[in-house]
């Protein structure tokens, strides 16, 4: 029999998992939401809004009809490899959240017991998002293959190679963030950037703007979406490699998909953005009440809403010029961006707050 | 040179990129162009809109149409059926006429409002009316009793604005203040609103 005090611990845990895991698979129901109604705005259009008030009932309505709908096998599928893609693509990007932080510990008022925001701090926290992050490209692989179909097949050839490209570039990029903030614990790169804004990696100039830029594209890569949706192009794959998936199957790669661009805004704002970090420090005493964990998912939110923005903006990219900007521009760059860090690191190490004290503004 | 400087500038601070974001954040503040039709919104088209015909009555309730079939003659697609009828009082003349059939074939027709010109009591007249869906053809042929029906003089009422559905359900009940719930396209200086 276990110590009351494990039970705890592991029942604590379990609660947390399941809070997020909850979380993460409703996610998509209020982003399609809001993607739609986006997509309605910037197009003049007036989105969902038969279904309840401003159409808020919508993503309901389609997961009834998901629900209900005839899942499809085709004959020629090879079924146990296409029933097991949709599990293989959502499993390993809900996997990341295992180690992301949400917020700093919380202390639950009068039981006095400490609750950390995160599921685990892992010392190997980086390694561990990369390296769950690249399975995921076997769901799609999988279900392309295995739907015995031309266009899925090109799909899935498609997203494994541009996941191969860019997952070199966005490795290179967490480098560079363990470069600069000296740790490959996501807790630890969160509390190094922490105190204002000038403290965060996006602002450890001048290699810190790069790195995030490289990190967004090839993030923007590695979650299959406008303007790198090769998979998925509409135009010369119909849908890509989730063309002949349908009813729940087929939700389930969209999930995967929702919360690929969850994962990725998360990622970027604990790497660059200071994760739960006040952007003003203590400069305005009355932000300091403001939970922290509001300001993490408002980080996520923005980036959220930007990755529709984009999405209704520009055009998709072609395949060659994927393949070039993957293998020519960024890897290049990000190699060069990474000795240019280490010079740094060794003979300039320092944030914009310290050489504002250096000639002596103190800002907080 | 200044050129290629330009495009590398350009291309490092990703320029295009925030100048197109730009043109789409302006649409995401613009306001929607799509209306909520039919059930509850409705456009109510210009004045100068000519749709389904009516025939009106004199403010004595009297039909205007002396049935001189005028518009008959008028009619460049003969869509017009007029079928003249002494009214019931036995007197004759002109000013006594009533029609005894007037239909009009809304599929022929081709809303050139020949008639209205024609016509010397401005009996017919083409309404603003455009919903003119039928599931069977014979509900593309309208009688005179239907053409009857109440219904406001088309220049007595404003065009081009969007109003909410259930005020269109009463078209005649409707005060001239509440058709003014959206207007559609801000009035320019130099378009009249009234003829
Ligand atoms: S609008 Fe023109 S075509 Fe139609 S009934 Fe009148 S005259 Fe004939
Ligand atoms: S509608 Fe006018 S033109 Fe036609 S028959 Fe009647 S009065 Fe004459």
């Amino acid at each position: 029999m276990p110590s009351i005090d494990t039970l705890i611990v592991v029942g604590v845990m379990l609660l947390k998992v399941l809070i997020i895991g909850g979380a993460l698979f409703c996610a998509p129901l209020p982003l399609t939401w809001i993607e739609r109604k986006l997509a309605g705005r910037i197009q003049q259009r007036l989105g969902p809004h038969r279904v309840g008030p401003f159409g808020l009932l919508q993503p309901l309505a389609d997961m009834i009809k998901m629900f209900v709908k005839e899942d499809i096998v085709p004959a020629k599928a090879d079924s146990f490899l296409f029933k097991l893609a949709p599990i293989l693509a959502m499993a390993p990007i809900f996997a990341i959240f295992v180690v992301v932080p949400f917020g700093p510990d919380i202390t639950i008022p009068f039981i006095d017991y400490k609750v950390s925001l995160y599921i685990t701090d892992m010392n190997v926290g980086i390694i561990f998002v990369l390296a769950i992050s690249g399975l995921a490209v076997y769901g799609l692989i999988f279900g392309g293959w295995a739907s015995n179909s031309k266009y899925a097949m090109l799909g899935g050839m498609r997203s494994t190679a541009q996941m191969i490209s860019y997952e070199v570039a966005m490795s290179f990029a967490a480098v560079g963030v363990v470069m600069m903030s000296g740790s490959l614990s996501l807790v630890d790169i969160v509390t190094s950037q922490s105190g204002g804004f000038l403290n965060w990696n996006i602002l450890y100039l001048p290699v810190g703007p790069l790195w995030f830029v490289i990190f967004l594209i090839a993030g923007l890569a590695e979650m299959n979406r406008i303007p790198f949706d090769m998979p998925e192009d509409e135009g010369s794959l119909a849908a890509g490699y989730h063309v002949e998936y349908s009813a729940m199957r087929f939700a389930f790669l969209s999930l995967a998909e929702y919360v690929a661009m969850v994962s990725i805004a998360v990622l970027l704002v604990v790497f660059f953005l200071g994760g739960w970090d006040n952007p003003l420090g203590s400069l305005i005493p009355i932000l300091d009440y403001v939970p922290p964990v509001f300001w993490f998912m408002g980080k996520v939110g923005a980036f959220i809403y930007f990755f529709m923005w984009l999405r209704f903006t520009i055009p998709r990219y072609r395949y060659d010029q994927l393949m070039t900007i993957g293998w020519k521009i960024m890897i290049p760059l990000s190699l060069a961006n990474i000795l240019a860090t280490g010079m740094i690191k060794i003979y300039a190490d320092y944030r914009i707050t310290d050489v504002l004290e250096m000639v002596g503004l103190k800002l907080w | 040179m200044v050129d290629i400087i330009k495009t590398v500038i350009t291309r490092v601070l990703f320029l295009d990129f925030i100048k197109g974001l730009l043109v789409t954040l302006k649409y995401t503040l613009s306001r929607s162009i799509t209306l909520k039709y039919p059930d509850h919104e409705t456009w109510i088209p210009y004045e100068r809109f000519r749709g389904e015909h009516k025939l009106h009555r004199n403010e004595d309730g009297r039909e205007l149409c002396v049935a001189c079939e005028l518009c008959v003659a008028a009619c460049p697609t003969d869509c017009i059926t007029v079928v003249p009828m002494e009214d019931e009082t036995g007197r004759r003349g002109i000013n006594d006429r009533v029609a005894k059939v007037w239909e009009v074939n809304l599929v022929r027709c081709l809303y050139c409002g020949y008639c209205e010109d024609a016509c010397p009591t401005t009996a017919v007249r083409l309404s603003r009316g455009f919903e003119l869906a039928c599931t069977d053809l014979d509900g593309t042929i309208r009688e005179r009793e239907a053409l009857l029906t109440e219904s406001p003089i088309p220049e007595h009422y404003e065009g081009g604005v969007v109003v909410k559905a259930k005020y269109i359900r009463k078209l005649i009940q409707i005060k001239p203040e509440l058709w003014k719930q959206k207007d559609w396209w801000p009035a320019k200086p130099g378009r009249s609103k009234k003829r």
